[in-house]
């Protein structure tokens, strides 16, 4: 996919840890860890609304679009569906 | 939240008629077989059928082991029925139907449905070839509406399952 999630670089900047935000926005730390790896399919405005606002930053901070990302998962998935 | 729904004993009832059902169709098979194999004996199928010997008669019995031919190309489409069936049966059992490969079961057995209905047609046309005044043939076979409806339905039914584990897997990947 070609969106890539920045929560790990978000959550770096401001010194927490994955378990802190899990804490504060009230989520299972098992759905932080899949968006935060990039394995989530989609995400929520609820999460985004929480997320952003214990971070005290914008959705765009935390979503990038990034088209190369999405050529390089191309090859690697039609390999795995051979 | 949505509250799990009460055991139903419908679902260990069709385990056990579906079971019940494979081994018929596989004596069923048996039996044409064993029809197959006695019928190159026309002397006993004339007199099974109270017949005189003429080319009507002989037109008859070549009518009658045609449809057993194709009786048996039928018993392997009702066994892939009825063992898809089984297994969608089991993934409900086990509480989780909405699995892809539920829904290539299901496709499969679409096919399998629809030729049974080919199947159908050309047995009802060669018992209306071989029938006669002197000896009707009357085979419950032929076109069927509610037959053409069930294949069209589980064509779709197998589509709605395809759509639906992607949708389920979508809502599983949802944070």
């Amino acid at each position: 996919m070609a969106i890539a999630v920045k929560l790990d670089d978000l959550l770096h900047d401001r010194r927490m840890t994955l378990t802190d935000l899990a804490d504060r926005i009230g989520m299972a730390l098992a759905n932080l860890s899949i968006l935060k790896t990039g394995k989530a399919r989609a995400i929520r405005f609820s999460t985004l609304e929480a997320i952003c606002e214990a971070l005290s930053c914008q959705p765009g901070d935390l979503l990038q679009f990034e088209p190369q990302r999405a050529e390089r998962e191309r090859p690697a998935k039609r390999s795995a569906s051979r | 939240m949505a509250r799990p729904p009460a055991p139903s004993p419908a679902l260990p009832i069709a385990y056990v008629v579906l079971r019940i059902l494979i081994v018929a169709n596989w004596l069923l098979g048996v039996a044409i077989l064993a029809l197959l194999v006695v019928s190159p004996n026309e002397r006993w199928i004339m007199s099974a059928f109270h017949l005189t010997p003429s080319p009507e008669a002989a037109r008859l019995v070549m009518g009658l082991r045609a449809v057993a031919v194709l009786g048996l190309v039928g018993i392997p489409l009702h066994y892939v029925v009825l063992k898809r069936l089984l297994a969608i049966v089991e993934t409900v059992r086990g509480g989780d139907p909405f699995v892809a490969a539920n829904a290539s079961r299901l496709q499969a057995i679409a096919w399998a449905l629809l030729g049974v209905q080919l199947l159908s047609i050309v047995i009802g046309t060669i018992g209306k070839a071989v029938s006669t005044p002197a000896h009707p043939v009357h085979l419950d076979a032929g076109f069927s509406i509610s037959g053409w409806l069930a294949v069209l339905l589980t064509f779709l039914l197998a589509r709605v399952f395809a759509e639906g584990t992607l949708m389920r897997e979508d809502l599983e990947g949802t944070v």
